[in-house]
């Protein structure tokens, strides 16, 4: 008897322990590795978020691996083709790279996550941008919009007292501001950077393609782009070559007076003093700048894509998207924001999101996107800065933007 | 008779196999990373292969014939060839110099050997960063001073004219170290007494290093400028660090376009092609330069 009562008691207390375990194994959480390429000055911000997502949801646990953008897009692709990729992943800052891996299968289409967002929240361009025959493949990670840095104390000891508001206006102080030595009035990168070129030329009317053909040899383009490797050349008002890096620096060493940059770049700004103001209005007389937006994707390979919809949904919720603005002055990558009381109170945010409806993506859908950025336009634009001959170079490399894309 | 060749086999059967032992860790990761890729890269070069992709289409050589009418590529090998015309010879004369000087045992020889041999042991890439940080001409320390001495700074990374010939020195910079001392353990090999019979013979000093001592080195001097070549024709870090093949293309080498075209334009096949001919090119000019030092061996 004794022993019996014992034996039920021993059988009971293991069946105990193998439902609290059997329940504790139930429990563990869903781990979704993330590849993210925000080193920058937002680094922070995004950190600060997975840490709230994965505090606030226990059965959901994003394991957020920080990579070089150029390391993730060698490793990425085959990473996900071979199954041992991550479950999301921002493929390139540049939005056209998702054309290729949706093209090859590598990305899910994210239909759970359009039906949690709504309709018609995230903004027009960036679901063009990131859909394939009427499917949504990308989430947007950030949206920004460029502004122009100002260094407050350079344009103040040169006697301007606003900063420009046409294009004219700018190219006249940036002249004032160089000495043709070692100060410059504007820091514009050509390679390896969030894209200023495009910004000056839509400024002015002109644009890259347009219809699919080649608009380099337009005369709006070639104007814009006469004008301000002219302005290099003869009054150098910028370095030539710059990286994004490189056109930083110099800004930040108050060497330059003004740089068109997105919000990540005020982090880095902190030494010196400055201020932003929309991107100068050019020939067209219409405000235009650039939109940027960095696509992550779900791997087509990953075993959770119920929860990492889930991930995205939240990453896209009013008050995550009001965290990370706050946090680097993204604008929110919802249109329904505009007056949200954490975006209006935030003069900075405020700037920013306030150039959404006149921001454009760069080549947002072409699949060939590097050989068109960095095997077309970018070699025409140096050889404007370097050799002075901006309407030839513009001229050749319209013939071979034409080809490629098979406009006649 | 049976006896001996019993006793006699198993023997040599166990040698054999503890030699093989031996040999597999190494055979092994030579198959599997180098034998192997050498073998899979042809293949893909004969593809219009992409890692995206699930189908590689058979284009036979295809890609070969693409390279032939690619002015970037051809802008590549061009760079390529006067990158390393521009730094062997340099390398292994100036490293031969300053192996003579520096043979000795005295303490600066010795101080001033780790100073140029330190170069060589830190990471290229790293170095590079500090490059291209030193020969900015905006917020880098060369401007500055030139500017205090009353110059005009050149803007060495983002100028056509400049560019190439700024890596050409980093380069040096990096791997002179390396030519010297290999040379000089080969000068401590040299046997006295062929010196002291040139001295008999009436000898001067340059007679003797001519005559003696370059001979005597042949071998170093061989595998100095054999590895240079190869590593001047292979031409990366650096380019990539300081100016990612800009301005213009003009410091575009071979391994640069080919990264290019593999991971930014992740066109593999059209990568692997130029890495092939990258390879019949290193193995033609080695066997060029093993085939000259041969020749003077018959003296």
């Amino acid at each position: 008897m004794h022993l019996r009562t014992s034996l039920i008691a021993l059988a009971a207390a293991s069946g105990l322990a193998l439902g609290v375990a059997a329940q504790a194994a139930g429990a563990d959480p869903v781990k979704l590795t993330y590849w993210s390429g925000f080193t920058g000055g937002d680094k922070q911000a995004y950190l600060d978020l997975i840490k709230k997502f994965n505090d606030t949801h226990p059965d959901i646990q994003i394991d957020y691996q920080l990579q070089p953008w150029d390391s993730i897009a060698q490793k990425l692709p085959t990473a996900i083709a071979s199954g041992a990729g991550p479950d999301l992943a921002t493929p390139d800052y540049n939005v056209a790279t998702i054309q290729q891996y949706v093209a090859n299968g590598l990305a899910l289409p994210l239909d759970d996550l359009v039906g949690q967002v709504g309709k018609g929240v995230l903004p027009q361009a960036v679901v063009d941008a990131f859909s394939v025959n009427g499917k949504l493949y990308a989430a947007p990670a950030n949206f920004a919009t460029l502004l122009l840095y100002y260094n407050k104390d350079l344009l103040q000891a040169a006697g301007i007292a606003a900063p420009p508001k046409t294009m004219q206006e700018l190219q006249d102080d940036a002249v004032k501001l160089s000495n043709g030595q070692d100060k410059y009035g504007i820091a514009l990168a050509d390679n390896a950077t969030i894209q200023m070129w495009p910004v000056l030329i839509w400024s002015d009317g002109g644009d890259l393609i347009t219809n699919n053909c080649s608009d380099l040899a337009d005369p709006k383009t070639v104007g814009t782009v006469e004008k301000w490797s002219g302005l290099i050349r003869d009054k150098k008002i910028s370095p030539v070559g710059l990286t994004g890096q490189d056109a930083d620096n110099l800004f930040a060493a108050g060497k330059a007076a003004f740089e068109i940059n997105g919000p990540w770049a005020a982090g880095e700004y902190k030494a010196i003093n400055f201020g932003v103001a929309p991107v100068p209005v050019g020939a067209s007389d219409k405000p235009v700048t650039l939109a940027s937006t960095v696509p992550t994707i779900v791997s087509a390979k990953t075993g959770h894509p119920k929860e990492a919809q889930e991930f995205l949904a939240w990453w896209l919720s009013k008050d995550t998207q009001a965290q990370l603005s706050t946090a680097a002055a993204y604008a929110p990558s919802r249109t329904d924001m505009a007056n949200d009381a954490s975006i209006a109170s935030n003069p900075t945010v405020a700037a920013f999101a306030a150039q959404v409806p006149y921001a454009r993506l760069y080549l947002p859908t072409e699949k060939d996107f590097a050989k068109i950025d960095t095997g077309i336009f970018i070699p025409a634009i140096q050889s404007a800065e370097q050799a002075g001959n901006a309407a030839d170079a513009l001229k050749a490399a319209n013939d071979q933007l034409n080809k490629l894309l098979g406009c006649s | 008779m049976t006896l001996v060749t019993r006793e006699g086999e198993p023997r040599r059967a166990a040698r054999l196999r503890s030699g093989q032992l031996f040999l597999l860790p190494s055979a092994v990761i030579i198959c599997v990373f180098v034998l192997y890729p050498i073998v899979q890269s042809f293949w893909m070069s004969l593809h219009d292969w992409s890692m995206f992709q699930a189908v590689h289409p058979f284009v036979g050589m295809a890609n070969y014939a693409e390279l032939l009418g690619d002015p970037r590529f051809w802008n590549a090998l061009r760079n390529t060839a006067i990158f390393t015309v521009a730094t062997v010879p340099v390398q292994v004369i100036t490293g031969l110099l300053l192996a003579v000087v520096l043979s000795r045992a005295s303490w600066w020889a010795v101080f001033l050997r780790s100073v140029y041999f330190f170069p060589v042991i830190s990471s290229f890439a790293t170095m590079a960063i500090v490059w291209r940080f030193l020969l900015s001409a905006d917020v880098g320390p060369t401007a500055s001073w030139l500017r205090a001495a009353g110059l005009v700074p050149i803007d060495f990374l983002h100028t056509t004219a400049w560019a190439l010939p700024a890596i050409v020195l980093v380069s040096l910079w990096k791997n002179i170290g390396f030519t010297m001392v290999i040379l000089v353990a080969a000068l401590q090999d040299v046997p006295e007494y062929l010196n002291e019979a040139a001295v008999l013979d009436g000898a001067n000093a340059f007679q003797r290093f001519v005559n003696v001592t370059v001979p005597s080195i042949r071998h170093a001097l061989l595998f100095t400028s054999v590895i240079a070549v190869i590593a001047s024709l292979q031409v990366f870090d650096q380019v990539y660090v300081m100016t990612r093949g800009g301005p213009l293309f003009h410091t575009e080498t071979l391994v640069t376009y080919m990264y290019e075209q593999g991971f930014s334009e992740f066109r593999s096949g059209y990568a692997a092609a130029i890495a092939w001919v990258l390879f019949l090119l290193i193995m033609l000019v080695s066997l060029i330069q093993l085939r000259l030092f041969r020749y003077s061996d018959v003296d």
